[in-house]
Parts: structure tokens; sequence; C-alpha cells
């Protein structure tokens, strides 16, 4: 049930770090620093052997032991070989459900309450055993009743669908004879009210109440009103709560349609990467390929920093942006862009459901009563936003480029759907089997990644200096993928099943030299960053 | 369906009119009601009528009504278009809750402020730390707009 990624044997072992976030935030913190621990880094490539693609390797790093190798890693000298990696699952928003599940059924005998109930506790405490144990300890009448689980009085009710042969639902008020449902506590109304209140409710991902009060409706309670499994929806969005609020563990894959989530246990690796100005790339098992630390594509040779000021400058040109700019704030903890558009100042992220202040941007918790702190505004510091004529064109070259490569890209991936029709003729007109066909899917592959590195490549040559020696060095390994990459294009284009086959060799040939153009360019590039001939600014 | 909902609001609101306010359709259109609000005896609002606009959503009760202030009233949670904040009337929304519940709860709202989620900032500072100068305002506001 888990992808490919996951070391089984590990898993177990590990499991507690998978859901246990808490104990993270606090690793993350005193970990930011990459230089200032010993960086005791012990290595061990772990190949994952049922990987098709050979090119995903997977990384244990721990921190505990083996100085050799770590001490190698701060010096310049040997950077190659220590470089960080980064240890990852694939999965899809069901399994991460599932795994909660079978946490749940190992805390069971501790709480000694139907799963079902279980479900409703950690959903009121965001999927967070820590918290809710904690709370659970201190005062568990409490949390029952905080979580709709206990009635105030009158249990005698029980909870279900009855069928009355003259009712009068006080939402609808149509009255006839009516399915009703109703929980302990007797507020009874018609089934089609509650299904219709269900329905509006399963979005939100919270849990569901009575119309009346804040006793929970249970899943199965849920299921027997929708006769059908729609319970299912409401978890599935309070996982997508859960994802959002833990951004830091947690990254949908940003291709268009694609379901996958990739998920990172020991987050504090990720902050090895900038100071080597590489970028924690994931492939999902659609194999997209993009980075988790800022959820771009794969932005090589630039790193997270060349790309974030890239595309905020590209996206500032347009109007969209300025409007966003002027009328939105991010929020102050995942980024999303609010706008407010009405209602008072305390907002609630709807994205990680972090309550702010709309005027200082602060925690709204900290904020406690002293609100009229904020009616004085904080001064920003207004960037220099006239830039001269003269950078604004050179940056509009590099634009046009960019984004040039950016439609060819695009082009390539329809491409890539014909070419699934090309290797289907192949394998019907000559008769070749599937595994001597895959060529061809990996060939366009070659091709999209290739045009996807040439892309990335414009902001840093923008951004470096252009009278350096490297700088030239790595405009002409540029020039020569680019040609890599037009030859290989070109090829791609044949269209009968017969010249394709003839040209076998030559496809091999021209995708392995993409590639290995590619990582040279890749790596020049990633020579300007290090070096700080390469300053992205704004 | 929330045209029958709707009606019967109405027609319990005329058998059992709660003591302080009053509400009812506009004109034809039952989706809209205009509401008046009895300034609270204890309030500096005491002797105002204040009215308000009801509009309701065709998913009514599903969905809150929309409410908002005609009348100008100084007040930390209402602001100068009328717009209340009020949980209710928002996230904490019930198809359990009616008109006259709600009215009632905006009633309550202008005994009891909450400054601590303001609308308005201003006045809920100056509610906080000028009590008198507050109560002082609100009632030259209510003589002069809701009287």
């Amino acid at each position: 049930m888990l992808s490919e990624h996951t070391i089984p044997s590990d898993y177990d072992d590990e499991g507690d770090e998978f859901i246990d976030f808490e104990s993270y935030y606090s690793v993350e913190d005193t970990d930011l620093n990459g230089f200032k621990d010993d960086s005791d880094f012990d290595i061990t490539s772990d190949m994952n052997s049922d990987d098709e693609s050979g090119s995903r390797i997977s990384f244990l790093i721990s921190t505990q032991d083996s100085e050799n190798l770590g001490k190698k890693s701060s010096l310049s000298g040997s950077e190659e070989r220590g470089l960080p990696k980064l240890n990852y699952n694939c999965l899809t928003t069901d399994q991460i459900y599932k795994l909660m599940l079978q946490r749940m059924e190992n805390l069971q005998p501790i709480f000694n309450i139907p799963l079902e109930d279980m479900i409703i506790l950690l959903q009121r405490y965001g999927w967070s055993e820590e918290r809710l144990l904690e709370q659970w300890t201190e005062d568990m009448e409490k949390v029952l009743v905080a979580s709709g689980l206990r009635t105030a009085k009158h249990d005698k009710i029980k909870r279900g669908i009855k069928l009355h042969p003259n009712f009068m639902c006080h939402i609808c008020c149509e009255s006839g004879e009516k399915e009703t449902f109703s929980l302990e506590c007797a507020h009874e109304y018609c089934l089609d009210c509650y299904k219709h209140y269900i329905q509006d409710k399963l979005p939100d991902g919270k849990i569901i109440t009575c119309m009346n009060c804040d006793l929970a409706l249970r899943n199965e309670d849920i299921d027997k009103i929708m006769g059908d499994n729609s319970s299912a929806k409401l978890m599935l969005s309070s996982i997508k709560g859960f994802i959002q609020k833990h951004s830091n563990h947690y990254k949908w894959c940003p291709f268009v349609d694609c379901n996958y989530v990739i998920q990172v246990g020991n987050i504090s690796s990720l902050s090895e990467f900038p100071r080597f100005h590489i970028s924690p790339y994931v492939i999902c098992d659609n194999k997209h390929k993009f980075c988790f630390q800022c959820g771009l594509e794969s932005h090589a040779p630039g790193d997270c920093q060349v790309a974030d000021v890239w595309v905020k400058t590209a996206q500032a040109e347009s109007a969209n942006l300025n409007w966003v700019l002027k009328n939105t704030k991010e929020c102050p903890k995942c980024g999303v862009n609010i706008e407010k558009n009405g209602g008072c100042n305390h907002m609630t992220c709807k994205s990680c459901a972090y309550e702010f202040c709309w005027i200082c941007e602060g925690c709204w918790k900290d904020h406690g009563g002293s609100y009229y702190e904020c009616t004085r505004f904080k001064k920003e510091d207004k960037n220099d936003n006239v830039e001269s004529k003269g950078s604004l064109r050179k940056y509009t070259f590099y634009y046009r480029l960019f984004s040039e490569h950016e439609n060819s890209a695009k082009l390539d991936w329809n491409l890539g759907q014909t070419v699934e029709q090309k290797v289907r003729a192949l394998q019907e007109n000559v008769g070749i089997s599937w595994i001597e066909s895959q060529f061809l899917p990996e060939s366009i592959r070659a091709l999209i990644e290739g045009r996807t590195t040439l892309k990335w490549s414009f902001p840093v040559a923008f951004y470096s200096d252009p009278s350096h020696n490297l700088t030239k060095i790595f405009v002409d390994n540029q020039f020569l993928l680019v040609n890599a990459v037009e030859d290989l294009s070109q090829l791609l284009q044949i269209k009968e099943p017969k010249k394709i086959m003839e040209k076998k060799l030559d496809f091999y040939n021209k995708a392995r030299f993409v590639k290995s153009r590619e990582n040279a360019l890749i790596e020049c590039g990633r020579d300007l960053l290090c070096k700080g001939i390469c300053i992205p600014q704004k | 369906m929330s045209l029958k909902r709707i009606t019967k609001e109405l027609n319990d609101l005329g058998r059992d009119p709660p003591t302080s306010c009053s509400a009812g359709p506009v004109g034809d259109d039952l989706y809209h009601w205009q509401a008046s609000i009895m300034g609270p005896p204890d309030s500096p609002y005491a002797g105002g009528v204040f009215f308000l606009s009801i509009h309701f959503p065709t998913d009514y009760p599903f969905k809150p009504p929309k409410i908002s202030f005609t009348t100008k009233i100084y007040h930390p949670n209402i602001n100068a278009n009328g717009n209340i904040c009020l949980d209710i009337l928002k996230d904490q929304w019930s198809p359990a809750l009616t008109i006259s519940k709600v009215l009632l709860s905006i009633c309550s709202l202008l005994t009891d402020a909450n400054p601590d989620d303001p609308l308005v900032p201003e006045i809920a500072h100056i509610y906080k730390t000028d009590r008198a100068k507050y109560e002082a305002t609100a009632k030259e506001w209510t003589k002069k707009y809701a009287v």
C-alpha cells in the first residue's frame, strides 16, 4: 500500500515519525543552521531495486554517527560526495488516511472508545495524537464534550433513522409521512434536510454536528443518512486540511490533475540543500519531478532563490499580480494569498486555519485583547519599483527566451501523448515488443527534462555577472544544450513506424547526449551560484 | 423549500413576536425583509429604533441570511456600511437558527459588545480604554440617527 519509495523495513521501525509531527518541529528549529552543527552525516545509499527508471535512489541520512564522511561534507573540496539527499514517500490521500487508521487502532486501547469516536477525536485535534493525548490525560470528560461525543442528559433516545407517519420538520417546514434522523439529543429533523446539510459540510472536512447542538455525527451516521459512502469524502477533505496544515512534511504534486502527495519524514535534512545551491527534487509516481522546497517544477540549474526571484519578477509584470499585491496579503504561516472582502480583522486562513490579525499579520492568540496596538500601521519599506529602462529590456529579453522554452515544453507534452500512439503502431505494424519500444517514451522524457533545464538556465544567465569567464562558459553550455534538444526534438517528429525503428540508435544517442549536456549545464550553473557570480535580486 | 420555511418564520413572528424586535417582508418579495430593533434599555442605544435589512439566500436555511443595519450605529462590531461581525451569521450558522433568534443575538450584541473581535478597531479601542466616552458617543449617535 505504500509506494515504491518506501523501504518497508524502515517504515515499521520509523512508524512513529510518519505522523508524529510535533517532535519534528523542535528538530527543525534547532537544526536550521546547517553550518553550526558538526554535520555528522552518514550517507548510506539504499538503492531501490524495483525502481524502473533507475535514476531514483533513496538515501538515508542519519545524524548520529560516522564523523569521517560528515567532516568531509563541510570541506569545499569534497562537496560532491557530501551533497544532501532527501528520503521521501509518494502517497495518495487515501493511503495517508489508511495510515492514520492504522495508528488509531494502535491507540484505541489507551482511549477505550469505539474507533468511530476515535476518528472524531482526531479530527477535532487536527490528526495530532500528541495534542489529543495531552488533553485526554488532563481532562478526559472535557475532550469528549468538546468533540461532541457526550450528551448532556437525554441519553435514553437512540440515535438513528426513524419513520414518522406525521412529522413537521422545523428546518424545511414540510409535514407528512417522513423519515427522520436524530442523535441522542433528540433534535429530530427530516432526512432530506439532513442530506442537504451534510452535503454542504462535506468539503469543509470538519466534524459535522447536530443542526441544533454540538453533538457529533459519526461516519456511520453520515453514510446511513446519505445512503452512500459520503463519509469518505469528509475524511478526504479532513486529510487535505491536515496536509495543508503540515505543508512542511507534505507537498501536493504541483502538476495539473496529479493527486499524489510527497511526504518527507525527516525535514531537518532540507536545511542542508541551500548552501550547496541545489534543490530537494522529488518525483511522484506519475513521474512528475518537482522541488520539495518551493513546490515549483524542476528548476535546475537555478536554485530555489533564483526560481523564486525570477517567478516573482515575471509575475510582477502582469496586471494580475499587481492586483494580488494591492488587494491581498499572504497568510503569515502558509503563504496563501488572502483577500479581505468584509468582516473584522480577525482572519482565519481557509487553507491552514491559522488565525491572525489582518493589520499587523501577527498571531491572533498572542494578540489577546491588545488588538488596538494594530491601528498603528506598519510602514512597509517601499521597494524601488522603478527599474531603469536598460535592465527592464534585458529582463524582457531573457523572459522571452524563458517563455519560448516553456511553450516548447508544453508542446512536447502534447507530443508525448502522440508517442503512445506511435508505440502502439510500432507494436502492431512492425511487431516490436513493448519493452523494445520504450526508447520512444524515454526520449520524450529526456526532451522535456532538457527543455525544462534550458528554460530555467535563462534566469541563471540573467542574474549572472556577464563579464565573468564562467558566465561565458555557462552560455556556451546553454548553446550546446539548445542544439542537442533541437536535434532530439526533430527526430521525434518522424511519424512512420518503419523509419522510427531504423533510427532507434539515433534516438538512444541523442537522448543520452541531451542528458549529459543537461548535467553539464546544471553543474556549471551551480558553480556560478556557489562562487557568487550569479546573485538573484529583485 | 426555502419559501415554506420563510413563510413559517413570518407566521411565527406574527403569532409570538419577540419583545424588542420586529421583522417582515419589504414588498411582495418574501426573500427581502426589513427588521427593527429597539435599543436595549440598559445600553447607550436605549430609546433608539434601529432598522436592518435582511436578504435570504435561495438555499436558506442551509446558508445564513444576509443581515445589515440600515440605521447608522456606533458599535465596535458594526461598521459604517452596517455590516455586522457576528459568528452565527458566518461559520457558526446552523439551519436550526431562525431570524427571531438571530435578531435576539443582535440585541444582546448591542448590550454586550465584543471588543476583542472588533470590526471597527477605533471604536473598540475607545470602548476598552475610555468607556464613558464610548457611551457618550453611542448615545449621541442614537439621538442623531435612531430617534
